[in-house]
């Protein structure tokens, strides 16, 4: 982690049109070099399978070229409202605008050529090259009978070399630790070169080396490049880190949105993950001691105190 | 991160390197396939009834007065009257011959049959006749057989139609907001299992036991009797099958990264995939026409070939139009000159080579199930 990083703070109003000038690669044949927003507008989200939607009526503006970082506790519908606004899921009310235009309007190649998504649910053989993988990342921009063109090419090495696996290009996807697959899953989404990208949970269940590898890559795409990000993170430190926008949900409503200076505090970390923390500000963003959980019944009691009292209760 | 590592300098070569050796296990597949094709077609041609020794029957085989006639091609690929030729020529290129060319076609069928259900089921396990293929057509091969025998004649038409109605039955039954492949699998299941028991059943009503001999060569596979007429029938399907699954290649390497992954890289999965069980359907209705229900090529040949080229669908299915007809031909030697004079359907021998070899498989490989 030898590169310096820029301060978050000092880019938080998105003007970053500056550092698009000399962005290398997407001069040629890139229509919108510009940032894209993306909005969410009343949206009402359900499952075919349940009877009550999961998030209900809410309003979600990505800012254009910055990071917007989702969290929430468990089933808080984090990863719901990102399956929403990446078309995964058909809003039952609501509507989801990339540059002003509704995504249903559009067809779902030209869908695909703006909003990239990284899910959590994914497979791939074993045996494919993580250069092909990352190949298929051109997919929305070929035809049905064309080939690969220099174009293609030239979006792939960039996309490997900004994942940092070019080390990995040859090797098939089934031999790589789970770190290594997300770095490659990572460059997939990247050769698709849009405008808007979102990422479900990129980080969890990967050791520390590739936390902090996933996490440089959001760092380089915020600095150095106009896409706008939108990614759900379990860890608030990591969110507040790297996100120029918070946004923190609870029960599938917005409790608080903006900078993370504003978002992270001991009361938003009491009402909605329901636990007694002392955030402190340093100049890597606010930094977060977890004490204790809380309880509805909450008299700050600890389980072994509770299980006395249940114990004594019962005899 | 990745500035410090070394970029394009020895990576187009390193990539070249990398494609010739997987194109070298393809093409080594390919022509070890032709080969024992040819072997079996020479041994299919030789042998039988009327005896002629390997070298007589190379020389009918490329009989220049059959090879380079036009009129004898025309009979062959249109129907039509067979230009006069020597008794061995006859045997060779009018019954020996077109059975061989049969099983061709019905070998690369299954195999690409196979290979796309495999795909988009995203199973290893599944087989052209896992969506109700096999049992739909042989339901109405037992109607049409037992009830009714006026139909007859328009026997392969009647079955390719039983099996991609019952298709779309399954696909009806699975469709909830979508499919999956899972859904699917479940359909297919219950479906086959209804359509079975109804089969069975018919049994009890055959009048006689040419019915029922007639009823088990259909629904376990042969290719007795198969002449030009079923290359006839057969072949405008097949290349329809082969090209369109070819050129979807790239569509199914996709399918195989998951519906949620495929969905977001800009592919109608729904579409997409309908349409692809349509050209497997298409491919295993082609060779229901001609051989009746063959099991286990389907399953076991996209496997071996998957063995050997790895799980790349443009490399995939090149090696099973190559490897489908190899064992097939293989297959048929078997069923027609084991117990000679008696011929036993194909799909016996089909199924006695493959359950070994899905047995071997089984222990060799720690996981089986998803691709």
């Amino acid at each position: 982690m030898s590169r310096p990083r820029t301060d978050p703070k000092s880019r938080t109003n998105g003007d970053d049109t500056t550092e698009s000038e000399d962005r290398p690669g997407t001069d040629s044949g890139q229509v919108s070099p510009e940032s894209a927003a993306l909005t969410g507008e009343r949206l009402v989200l359900q499952y075919p399978s349940s009877d009550e939607p999961v998030v209900d009526g809410e309003t979600l503006s990505a800012q254009p070229g910055a990071v917007t970082a989702l969290v929430g506790p468990n089933g808080s519908g984090k990863s719901t409202l990102l399956k929403g606004l990446a078309d995964q899921l058909e809003p039952e009310a609501g509507s989801v605008l990339v540059d002003g235009q509704t995504i249903q309007s559009l067809d779902q190649k030209e869908l695909a050529r703006r909003l990239g998504l990284l899910s959590q649910e994914r497979t791939s053989p074993d045996s494919i090259t993580v250069e092909k993988l990352v190949y298929h990342g051109r997919y929305p921009h070929r035809g049905f009978f064309e080939s690969v063109t220099a174009e293609d090419e030239r979006a792939v090495d960039r996309a490997i070399q900004l994942a940092g696996c070019d080390h990995l290009r040859e090797r098939e996807v089934g031999s790589l630790s789970g770190g290594q697959k997300q770095l490659a899953w990572i460059a997939m989404v990247l050769a698709q070169e849009t405008d808007v990208l979102l990422l479900d949970e990129p980080t969890t269940f990967l050791d520390l080396h590739h936390q902090l590898e996933v996490m440089e890559i959001v760092e380089t795409l915020r600095d150095e490049s106009d896409i706008t990000v939108v990614v759900v993170l379990h860890d608030i430190e990591q969110a507040a880190r790297l996100a120029d926008q918070m946004v923190a949900l609870k029960d599938g409503e917005i409790r608080a949105s903006g900078t993370p200076e504003a978002v992270v505090t001991e009361e938003l970390l009491a009402e909605v993950f329901e636990i007694d923390a002392t955030v402190e500000s340093t100049p890597h963003g606010p930094r977060i001691e977890p004490l204790r959980p809380r309880h509805d019944d909450d008299d700050q009691e600890r389980p072994t105190e509770r299980v006395a009292r249940s114990d004594s209760g019962s005899d | 991160m990745a500035s410090d590592t070394a970029h394009g300098t020895d990576a187009p070569s390193r990539r070249e390197r990398w494609l010739g050796r997987i194109d070298r296990s393809l093409v080594t597949l390919c022509l070890g396939s032709l080969a024992v094709v040819v072997a079996g077609g020479l041994v299919q041609v030789s042998f039988g009834a009327f005896s002629m020794t390997i070298v007589e029957a190379w020389q009918a085989v490329f009989d220049p007065a059959v090879v380079f006639s036009r009129q004898a091609w025309e009979a062959f690929l249109l129907g039509g009257e067979v230009p006069e030729m020597d008794k061995r020529s006859l045997i060779v290129w009018n019954i020996r011959l077109p059975r061989v060319f049969v099983a061709i076609l019905v070998g690369m069928n299954l195999a690409v049959s196979g290979a796309i259900f495999q795909a988009v089921t995203r199973n290893e396990l599944a087989s052209p006749f896992i969506l109700g293929v096999s049992s739909g057509a042989g339901l109405l091969i037992l109607l049409t057989l037992v009830v009714f025998g006026g139909l007859a004649a328009f026997l392969p038409l009647i079955a390719s139609v039983g099996g991609a109605v019952a298709f779309l039955i399954v696909y009806a039954i699975a469709w909830k907001n979508g499919t999956s492949p899972v859904r699917l699998v479940l359909a297919g299941v219950i479906v086959g299992t209804v359509f079975g028991s109804l089969q069975t059943a018919l049994f009890f009503f055959a009048e006689d036991i040419g019915v029922v001999q007639s009823a088990i060569a259909w629904t376990t596979g042969s290719l007795t009797g198969t002449d030009w007429e079923q290359v006839r029938i057969a072949l405008p399907w097949t290349v329809l099958a082969m090209v369109l699954a070819l050129v979807s290649s790239r569509q199914l390497n996709v399918l195989l990264l998951g519906e949620s992954t495929a969905q977001s890289l800009g592919m109608s999965v729904e579409k997409v995939r309908f349409a692809l069980s349509g050209v497997a359907v298409l491919a295993a209705a082609a060779s229901i026409a001609v051989a009746g229900i063959v099991g286990f090529v389907g399953l076991i040949v996209p496997h071996m070939v998957r063995n050997i080229v790895g799980s790349d669908y443009r490399k995939l299915i090149v090696g099973c139009v190559f490897a489908g007809p190899a064992l097939m031909v293989g297959a048929d030697v078997g069923a027609r000159l084991a117990l000679n004079p008696i011929q036993i359907p194909v799909g016996i021998v089909t199924g006695l080579v493959g359950g070994p070899y899905f047995l071997y498989l089984m222990r060799k490989q720690e996981r089986m199930g998803e691709i």
